[in-house]
């Protein structure tokens, strides 16, 4: 899956690939391709300033840490990021189901 | 293990344009892919060149990074609320009577406002991280200056006090607030 494919679920994707935790960027990045299979096709460079988009928006917070003698920015979830991945989350569902029903015929459930 | 000069170079290309600390954080990433190749069994320079094959084009990374650029996004927002607080101050001029200030400090006022804007303006359609960031900044402290000028300086010079000249001075301290709390993430980079 590529960048174009990916616009406008980028975000919620790395903000629920930070759900389990802090994360550098590069171990977001290997957690989305995990999740995803392998089927994500971004250049890994493009996630860091996505990260830093998220932490100015406040749904993420960077801070430094020293690893291997090496400093290292990790991120984390704050609580309005917890509540926007809810939210795309409960979304992406509706969306999908919509989608779904669209193109595979059937009915189309009622948004909870 | 000394990093390999591919690695180097690249990281080169992105410290022209980027902040240290983003230029530090995106070469600790590419160490971890570089790494991460080696373990998987490549001799060193082709664990490199995949490292920067899978990190992708610099020029593409930089641009993601001008497009957050607190600077440039501040820069757009005063852009944008710029002409209400200008029609407000208009407004409170007109209906007070303000020739009564003295021409070269309408001037002045006129001269400070068209270079504000011009640098506002060269950051928020900036595609290039430091000149977005140095102009953004440096139009943050010009709104700040004239805002600030125009709250002190048109009473002092024997305007009355109307509600619409209240209202325009609210608006200033209201862009004054946004454009320092701003400055700080600005200033930052």
């Amino acid at each position: 899956m590529r960048a174009e494919e990916l616009k406008g679920h980028l975000d919620a994707m790395l903000l629920a690939a930070l759900e389990g935790g802090p994360q550098h960027g590069y171990a977001v990045i290997e957690a989305l391709r995990q999740s995803t299979g392998g089927r994500l096709d971004l250049p890994t460079g493009t996630i860091y300033p996505a990260l830093h988009r998220l932490e100015q928006a406040g749904l993420i917070t960077g801070s430094w840490s020293v690893v291997g003698g090496r400093r290292r920015r990790e991120y984390r979830l704050t609580p309005a990021g917890d509540r926007a991945l809810s939210g795309r989350r409960a979304d992406w569902r509706d969306f999908s189901a919509m989608v779904t029903a669209a193109l595979e015929g059937g009915p189309c459930p009622n948004p909870a | 293990m000394p990093e390999p000069r591919l690695i180097s170079s690249y990281l080169d290309v992105l410290a022209a344009q980027l902040p240290a600390s983003i230029v530090e954080e995106l070469g600790d990433g590419l160490a971890e892919t570089h790494r991460s190749y080696l373990r998987q069994g490549l001799a060193p320079d082709l664990a490199a060149r995949s490292a920067v094959a899978e990190f992708g084009d610099p020029e593409l990374i930089v641009a993601g990074f001008a497009r957050v650029n607190p600077a440039r996004r501040a820069a757009r927002r005063l852009l944008v609320v710029g002409p209400a607080v200008g029609a407000c101050w208009v407004a409170a001029l007109v209906t007070s009577r303000a020739w009564a200030v003295p021409l070269p400090a309408r001037m002045l006022a006129g001269l400070v406002l068209a270079a504000v804007i011009a640098l506002l303006a060269t950051s928020a359609l900036g595609t290039r991280y430091r000149l977005a960031a140095r102009t953004g900044a440096m139009g943050l402290f010009g709104i700040i200056a004239l805002d600030a000028s125009l709250i002190a300086g048109v009473p002092l010079a024997g305007v009355p006090l109307t509600w619409v000249l209240g209202l325009a001075m609210a608006a200033s301290a209201a862009r004054i607030s946004y454009a320092a709390r701003a400055l700080r993430p600005a200033l930052a980079r």
